[in-house]
């Protein structure tokens, strides 16, 4: 039996769709790339570009459907899915690599003691109602106590004993405490070094020292407590006072005046440290406003010519619109 | 820089989260901006690139005095702003001036900063428009074929090709829907001239980059030999070739430019670096055999599989040598000869024995092997 015949028919088959090629094509089905690493051929270059230029694109193209239809595939309802192996041309990111969740301290624990995490589901059976019942929330099965209608009270209870507040408060304990928890669990993980950390506190615990009208002067002091070291306070009254007095509550005419007048000056050297003055009635016009609309929209400049008669020179100023550069 | 943002409900977070970095990433988002002139050239063609890159595409529709390679400082500084801003990793830029008509800059970035920069002239281009023929669906993720042997080679070109991979193409999928593929965007290169071949190239990558940002990479002289880039886009026709594989013809479809490489800035070491750290693989990726080498094992030209096995130190001390009546234990001197006759009526069968089955020369019966050899 002859199967040349065969096999000739089965090779010319496969003739088109294989390619060869000097080097072989580099395939990445990962990202759908080929790369044809022959160098390109000057004759059929010059003799006809487009054409040259989309027999090299077939034979790449044809090359990289041969490697993607000879994938593993799936089913989808959209037809056959080929999976992708990894890519193998390196491309940069766009963004750096996301950073491992720290851990809280419980779930450092946990690990700790192999204590498996488990779901807690929202809702949670109740054998009064019969019923499944969310735990929290809405109608939650944790203010049950503090919503029933009846409250048992003990035998020596206060006078003003409220078994409600009771309940109420030691749920919202709770919550502060998880909440305390869960700040203290940021700090941990926060980026600031513990030694940041201790110089914040160290800098709010220095400004409270000396938030007291005598600047912490006649504060009780704590065992270990250092002394606030930099801390001085203004005294412009006179210079021969020791800077750690305070300043006396009667001082002599001139020292006064010049206070006063400092102060004055300082106020006028400076327009933005002065306290604004409040509205008054005629300060809720807005004049920009107004103008533009008793121009109507031409502006100030406009309406004084107006009003002082005579048309100045033409009127096609253009619409006073700021020239927009804007970015999009 | 743009002031951090908390977010103050369920929906903003959900947009926040989305931006944040991903083990995975998202393909990255254009931006198209055009310089402070950009002709009707440079309109069309970012229209076209645009087209072919929606929907991860935003167009900027105002002009912007930046150049990102002439006054660096404040250029890139918007540049950064507005990947910032609009969560883009990638930029188009257009601009045409007197003594480079019709360029267009390709800029990628890395966790909001320039990454690297790449600029081309437009020399000749054809519309989609111009084309009358099928078009691709947007959204379509298209094939890419890159011919030329400069593309691995030349740093030029090779920068030029990861960034165009990584404008059409740079979303890593796991799988991708056959029927679904539709056009191939082909880049190819003039023939190679002779200064460009490869020892050249190699002695201009490892040369000392001129100026100290790099800006200036590339002046004319430099670029006046490259060949040109050619871009197509075809649409497949998957036809039948009677076999699994189909065969497959290529139509045209636009837009098709023709551009020349001018100035670019390469990657910084650091950054780039930084940039191409790969994420710890999953173990059920380990398993599977991806990411580590697997050891001793390798494919021969052939396709198979091949594997080596470590049988252990050999130990010489209980190598069977010759034996000697005078040297065994006593009393069992008749057992050995009745053994020994034995193998001798085995003789046909160990002369089948391969000799290289056993190389070490000790294996289950070295007196058999000793016999067939001789």
């Amino acid at each position: 039996m002859d199967v040349s015949n065969i096999l000739a028919t089965h090779a010319a088959k496969f003739q088109s769709v294989t390619v060869e090629k000097d080097t072989p094509l580099e395939i990445d089905a990962g990202l759908l790339l080929a790369s044809d690493p022959n160098p390109i051929e000057e004759e059929t270059y010059k003799e006809n570009l487009e054409d040259h230029l989309q027999s090299l694109a077939r034979d790449g193209a044809q090359a990289l459907i041969s490697a993607l239809f000879s994938l593993p595939t799936k089913q989808s309802p959209h037809g056959p899915l080929a999976i992708l192996p990894r890519p193998v041309f390196q491309l940069p990111r766009a963004k750096p690599l996301p950073k491992p969740k720290p851990q809280t301290k419980w779930e450092k624990f946990a690990a700790a003691k192999g204590i498996q995490h488990k779901v807690r589901d929202k809702k949670i059976w109740d054998e009064e109602k019969q019923d499944w019942v969310n735990r929290w929330g809405r109608n939650g099965k944790n203010r049950e106590v503090e919503e029933q209608w009846i409250h048992e009270v003990p035998l020596n209870a206060d006078v003003d004993y409220d078994p409600r507040k009771v309940a109420r408060d030691e749920r919202k304990e709770r919550i502060a405490k998880n909440e305390k928890k869960h700040q203290q669990n940021i700090a941990r993980s926060g980026t600031a070094s513990r030694d940041e950390r201790k110089s914040e506190i160290e800098k709010t615990l220095a400004t409270t020292r000396i938030s007291t009208a005598s600047m912490g002067k006649f504060d009780k002091r704590l065992e270990g407590e250092k002394k606030v070291r930099g801390v001085k306070r203004k005294c412009h009254y006179s210079q021969n006072l020791k800077l750690s007095q305070f300043d006396p509550n009667e001082a002599s005419v001139e020292s006064e005046k010049k206070a006063s007048l400092d102060l004055l000056s300082k106020m006028d050297s400076d327009k933005n440290k002065m306290r604004r003055e409040p509205r008054t009635e005629e300060g809720d016009l807005n004049v920009r406003k107004a103008v533009k609309f008793a121009s109507k929209g031409r502006g100030g400049i406009a309406l004084g010519r107006e009003m002082s008669g005579g048309r100045g020179r033409g009127g096609g100023r253009g619409r006073g619109g700021r020239g927009g550069r804007g970015r999009s | 820089m743009l002031r951090t943002i908390k977010p103050k409900n369920a929906r903003s977070k959900r947009v926040l989260d989305a931006r944040q970095p991903k083990e995975v990433e998202d393909p990255r988002t254009a931006i198209f901006v055009k310089g402070t002139h950009t002709g009707d050239v440079l309109n069309n063609v970012m229209r076209e690139l645009m087209a072919l890159k929606r929907p991860n595409a935003i167009a900027f529709n105002k002009k912007n005095a930046i150049h990102p390679f002439d006054e660096a400082s404040t250029s890139i500084a918007s540049l950064e702003f507005w990947a910032n801003k609009n969560d883009a990793s990638m930029f188009v830029f257009g601009q045409t001036t007197k003594k480079r008509p019709h360029g267009l800059t390709f800029v990628r970035m890395f966790d909001g900063k320039v990454l690297d920069m790449a600029e081309v002239g437009v020399e000749k281009w054809v519309g989609m428009a111009d084309f009358k023929t099928p078009k691709s669906t947007p959204g379509h993720k298209p094939l890419m074929h890159f011919a030329s042997e400069l593309f691995d080679t030349h740093p030029r070109f090779t920068q030029l090709k990861s960034m165009l991979i990584d404008f059409f193409n740079g979303e890593e999928i796991e799988s991708i829907c056959l029927p679904g593929i539709e056009h191939v965007i082909s880049v190819s290169c003039g023939p190679t001239p002779a200064a460009l071949n490869n020892a050249t190239a190699i002695a201009y990558a490892s040369r000392p980059k001129p100026g100290a940002n790099g800006a200036n990479g590339g002046s004319a002289e430099e670029t006046a030999n490259f060949p040109k880039v050619h871009i197509r886009t075809y649409t497949l026709n998957l036809l039948s070739s009677g076999t699994r594989i189909p065969r497959v013809e290529l139509t045209p479809m636009g837009p098709a430019l023709d551009l020349v490489l001018r100035r670019h800035q390469p990657a910084d070491a650091e950054l780039l670096r930084q940039a191409m750290r790969r994420p710890k693989l999953k173990k059920a990726d380990v398993e599977q055999g991806l990411g580590k080498k697997r050891k001793n094992q390798e494919v021969d030209e052939m396709g198979d599989l091949r594997g080596r096995v470590h049988v252990g130190k050999q130990d010489l001390g209980k190598l069977q040598t010759r034996k000697m009546k005078g040297l065994k234990a006593g009393g069992d001197a008749m057992d050995v000869d009745s053994d020994e006759a034995g193998r001798d009526g085995m003789d046909g069968d160990g002369g089948e024995e391969d000799a290289g089955e056993d190389s070490d020369g000790f294996g289950a019966n070295p007196r058999k092997k000793r016999r067939s050899k001789a």
